[in-house]
C-alpha cells in the first residue's frame, strides 16, 4: 500500500517536472513577475530665455467601476467636481457613475496628478469605493493662450499635431523605457531575484526664439484690436531684423490647448503661415525697391499722377478722389497712392517685377519650419494682362503670407539683404548638449542704397501728414506702410465690396532698424483702414519690443523728404 | 621475532596468558596508540561556522526583504513628492505668468507704458521722448 501510495505520488511528480514543466514554469513566472514601463517625458518647448511654454508633468485619467459607484453617484460626482472643477460635468458624471451592466467607464482624462489624486483622496476619505486611476504623461501649457498657434498641441497619444509640437515631433519625444522584476504575491519585489532594466531617454527641449513677456503682451494688444474693430481675426508678428528670429507670433481668436478651450479649425490653423491673403498697399514697398535696385527710382523722384487708369475694363482708382496730381515717390508711398504706384512700376516689364518678387520670395516657402506652411499664390510674370501688371504692383491680385511679407520686408529694413525667419534657435538633448538649428546666412537681393531709398518714403508714412502717424513712437524714426486690400470670397474668387484686410508693417529705428513688426486685420469693420485701426497696434508692439530689448533711439532726425513738387 | 610468535600460535593453540610465557618470547605490552587530533573541536568550528551562515543567510534575507519594503514605501513617497513637487512649479509659473502680473498690475493701477526712453548711467543722458503712461490708452484688461 505504501508502495503504491508513493507510486502515485511520484507519478504526479513526474508530470508536473518532466511533462508539464515548461507551461508551470511560463505561468509562475506570469505571476511572478511585474512590468513596469517607465514613459520618457517629452522634451520642453521653451522661450528665448529658457522659460517654459509647453512642458510635461504626470496625469491621470479617472475610471470607475458603475456596479460599486451606483448607489452613491450623486454624492462621489460633488467630491469629484469640487476637486476637479470644470474638467467633468456634475450631471454627466452622475449618469456615467450609474452606467447600467458595466464596469468600466472613464470619467475624466488629462488631468494633472495633483489635482486627481486630491479628487480619489477626498472619496476614499468619505467611504466611498469603485473610483480608481490610469497613470499617463500630460502636456501643459503653463501660459494657457499664450503663443498658442505657435507652439502648436499634441494629440491623445502625445504626438505633436500641429505647430512646433508638431514640426519637431521626433527631438521632443523620447524614448520610454521598462523594468521586468519578479515580485511575490503581495507584489513586493524581491531582492536580488532576476530582473531587467531599460533605460528611459527622455525627450530633447526646444528653445524658441520667443520672448514670453512681449508675447503675452502682443497676444493681448492684438485680441484687443481685434475685439474693439470687429475683425475676423488678426495676426502681429514681430521679427529681429539682424537674425531673422521671431520674437513673437501672435493670432487671435486663438486656443487654450491646456484648458482644451476653442480648439475648432478657424482657432487652431496658424494663419501667419497657412493662411493668404491680399497684401494691398504694403507690397508697394516691394515695388518701390525693385524700381530702386534698377536705379529707376528715388525718395524725391517726380511722378504724375493721374486722377485715374482705365485697364482691360477695369477703373482703378486712390482712396480719395483727386485731379491730376503731382507726387514724389515718398508722397506716392506716404500718401498710399494705387496710381502713383502703377505709373511708377510702367517703368519695368512683368518680367522684371515677377523676378524681384520671386527675389523677395513670394510664391515659395519662406524656409521658417513650421507645418503646413503655404507658398501664397504668384502666377508667372509671363501671364500677366496690363490689368496684373498695375494691379500686383499695389498688392491685389497676388496672394501672401504674412509670414512671407515679413521675409519681404525684412530684406528692405536689413540693407537689402534677405534671411529666412526662423522660431527655433536650437535643440537640448537630456545630456545638455544644445544643438543650433541650421540658418541659411542673409544674401543681397537689392541694393544697400535701394533698400534705403525705399526707408525713406516709408518714414514719410509715420510722418504727421502720412497715412499712419499712429504708429509714430515718439523719440524714433519709424518706417512703415499701411495696407488695405480688397478681401477675396474664396468660394467665388471675387472681390467682397466693403470687406477688407487692413494691416500695417514697420520697422525701427528706421536708421538703425532692429525690429520689423506687421499686424493684419481681417474683415474689420467696414471703413477701418490700416493706419487708423492696425497703426496704433503696432505702436504699441514696437514700443514694447524696443524697450524689452533695450533698443535706444539714434537721437538723429528724419531727413525730410518732399512729398509733392 | 615473528617467526617466533608464529611459532608459538601453531604449537600451543590455547596457551594459558602469562607475563613470564610472553616475554620469554619477547613480547611486552604496549600502549594503545592515541590520536593527536581532539574530536571536539572540529565539531564546535563545523557547527559555528553553519549556525554563522544559516543565521547570517536568515538576517540578510530578513534585513532585504524589510528593505525591499522601506525602498517600496520611498518610491511612493518619491512619487508623491514629485507630484507635489510639479503642482507647486505650475502653481509658481502661474504666479509668475505674464498675465497673472498684468492683473495684478492693472488693479493697483499701473499701466503699460508705450514711450520707451532710456537713461545712459555713463554720462546721465536721457534717450528717447519720455512720456508719462496715461490709463486707458493701451491694455486695460487681461483675457489672454
Amino acid at each position: 500500500m505504501v508502495i503504491g501510495v508513493f507510486g502515485i505520488f511520484g507519478a504526479r511528480l513526474f508530470q508536473i517536472q518532466g511533462l508539464d514543466a515548461s507551461a508551470y514554469a511560463a505561468k509562475a513566472i506570469q505571476a511572478g513577475t511585474a512590468k513596469n514601463v517607465v514613459p520618457a517625458p517629452r522634451g520642453e518647448i521653451l522661450d528665448r530665455n529658457g522659460v517654459p511654454l509647453a512642458s510635461s508633468v504626470d496625469g491621470l485619467t479617472l475610471t470607475a467601476n458603475p456596479r460599486m459607484t451606483a448607489a452613491n453617484a450623486p454624492q462621489i460626482a460633488r467630491l469629484l467636481v469640487q476637486k476637479l472643477g470644470n474638467r467633468i460635468d456634475y450631471f454627466d458624471t452622475i449618469d456615467k457613475l450609474r452606467t447600467p451592466k458595466s464596469q468600466f467607464v472613464y470619467l475624466a482624462h488629462d488631468v494633472p496628478a495633483w489635482t486627481a489624486n486630491k479628487a480619489l483622496a477626498a472619496v476614499t476619505k468619505a467611504g466611498f469605493t469603485g473610483v480608481f486611476d490610469e497613470k499617463e504623461s500630460l502636456r501643459t501649457y503653463p501660459g494657457g493662450k499664450l503663443a498658442a498657434n505657435l507652439i502648436g498641441y499634441v494629440n491623445g497619444v502625445n504626438k505633436g499635431v500641429s505647430g512646433i509640437e508638431a514640426q519637431y515631433n521626433k527631438a521632443l519625444t523620447g524614448l520610454d523605457g521598462s523594468s521586468t522584476y519578479e515580485v511575490s504575491p503581495t507584489h513586493q519585489r524581491i531582492p536580488m531575484a532576476d530582473s531587467t532594466v531599460t533605460k528611459m531617454v527622455p525627450g530633447s527641449n526646444v528653445t524658441t526664439t520667443i520672448d514670453r513677456d512681449l508675447q503675452w503682451y502682443a497676444d493681448q494688444r492684438l485680441a484687443d484690436a481685434v475685439k474693439s474693430s470687429s475683425s475676423d481675426w488678426g495676426l502681429a508678428i514681430t521679427m529681429d531684423v539682424k537674425t531673422c528670429q521671431i520674437v513673437q507670433m501672435s493670432q487671435a481668436p486663438t486656443f487654450d490647448a491646456d484648458k482644451g478651450t476653442g480648439m475648432t479649425n478657424e482657432n487652431t490653423v496658424s494663419r501667419a503661415v497657412q493662411n493668404v491673403y491680399e497684401p494691398g498697399s504694403v507690397l508697394k514697398t516691394v515695388t518701390m525697391a525693385s524700381l530702386a535696385d534698377q536705379g529707376k527710382i528715388a525718395a524725391d523722384s517726380k511722378i504724375v499722377v493721374p486722377s485715374g487708369i482705365d485697364v482691360d475694363g477695369f477703373h482703378i482708382g486712390d482712396y480719395w478722389e483727386h485731379g491730376t496730381i503731382h507726387l514724389t515717390a515718398a508722397g506716392v508711398i506716404a500718401k498710399s497712392s494705387n496710381l502713383g504706384t502703377i505709373v511708377a512700376a510702367s517703368q519695368m516689364s512683368s518680367k522684371t517685377m515677377y523676378g524681384y518678387l520671386r527675389k523677395f520670395g513670394f510664391g515659395q516657402q519662406t524656409g521658417v519650419n513650421l507645418p503646413g506652411e503655404s507658398q501664397g499664390i504668384l502666377t508667372n510674370g509671363a501671364k500677366w494682362s496690363k490689368a496684373n501688371h498695375d494691379t500686383i504692383a499695389f498688392g491685389q491680385g497676388i496672394s501672401v503670407t504674412a509670414m512671407q511679407m515679413m521675409r519681404a520686408d525684412g530684406a528692405i529694413a536689413n540693407g537689402g539683404k534677405i534671411c529666412n525667419p526662423s522660431v527655433v534657435s536650437g535643440v537640448t538633448s537630456p545630456s545638455g548638449k544644445k544643438t543650433p538649428v541650421n540658418t541659411t546666412p542673409a544674401h543681397r537681393i537689392v541694393s544697400k542704397q535701394a533698400a534705403a531709398a525705399v526707408t525713406r518714403m516709408m518714414e514719410a508714412v509715420t510722418a504727421p501728414d502720412g497715412t499712419a502717424p499712429a504708429a509714430a513712437i515718439k523719440g524714433y524714426r519709424v518706417a512703415g506702410k499701411t495696407g488695405t486690400a480688397w478681401r477675396v470670397d474664396p468660394a467665388t474668387g471675387r472681390y467682397i465690396h466693403g470687406q477688407n484686410t487692413v494691416s500695417f508693417m514697420g520697422f525701427a529705428p528706421a536708421d538703425k532698424p532692429r525690429f520689423l513688426t506687421y499686424i493684419v486685420l481681417d474683415k474689420p469693420y467696414s471703413n477701418a483702414g490700416g493706419g487708423s485701426t492696425a497703426g496704433p497696434v503696432f505702436h504699441d508692439i514696437m514700443s514694447m519690443a524696443l524697450e524689452r530689448f533695450g533698443v535706444a533711439p539714434t537721437g538723429s532726425k528724419s531727413p525730410k523728404v518732399p512729398q509733392v513738387w | 621475532m615473528s617467526e617466533q610468535l608464529a611459532r608459538a600460535v601453531t604449537v600451543a593453540p590455547a596457551p594459558r596468558f602469562s607475563t613470564e610465557g610472553a616475554k620469554a618470547a619477547g613480547l611486552r605490552l604496549v600502549r594503545p596508540v592515541r590520536s593527536r587530533a581532539r574530536k571536539a573541536p572540529f565539531v564546535v568550528v563545523v557547527l559555528t561556522l553553519l549556525s554563522i551562515g544559516l543565521v547570517g543567510l536568515v538576517v540578510m534575507s530578513t534585513v532585504l526583504q524589510a528593505q525591499s519594503f522601506q525602498a517600496a514605501s520611498l518610491h511612493r513617497t518619491a512619487a508623491s513628492l514629485q507630484t507635489q513637487q510639479q503642482g507647486l512649479q505650475r502653481e509658481v509659473e502661474q504666479l509668475q505668468s505674464p498675465s497673472n502680473v498684468a492683473r495684478r498690475a492693472l488693479v493697483y493701477g499701473m499701466v503699460p507704458n508705450a514711450s520707451p526712453a532710456f537713461l545712459r548711467l555713463s554720462d546721465g543722458k536721457v534717450l528717447g521722448t519720455p512720456e508719462a503712461a496715461v490709463r486707458g490708452n493701451n491694455i486695460t484688461r487681461v483675457s489672454q
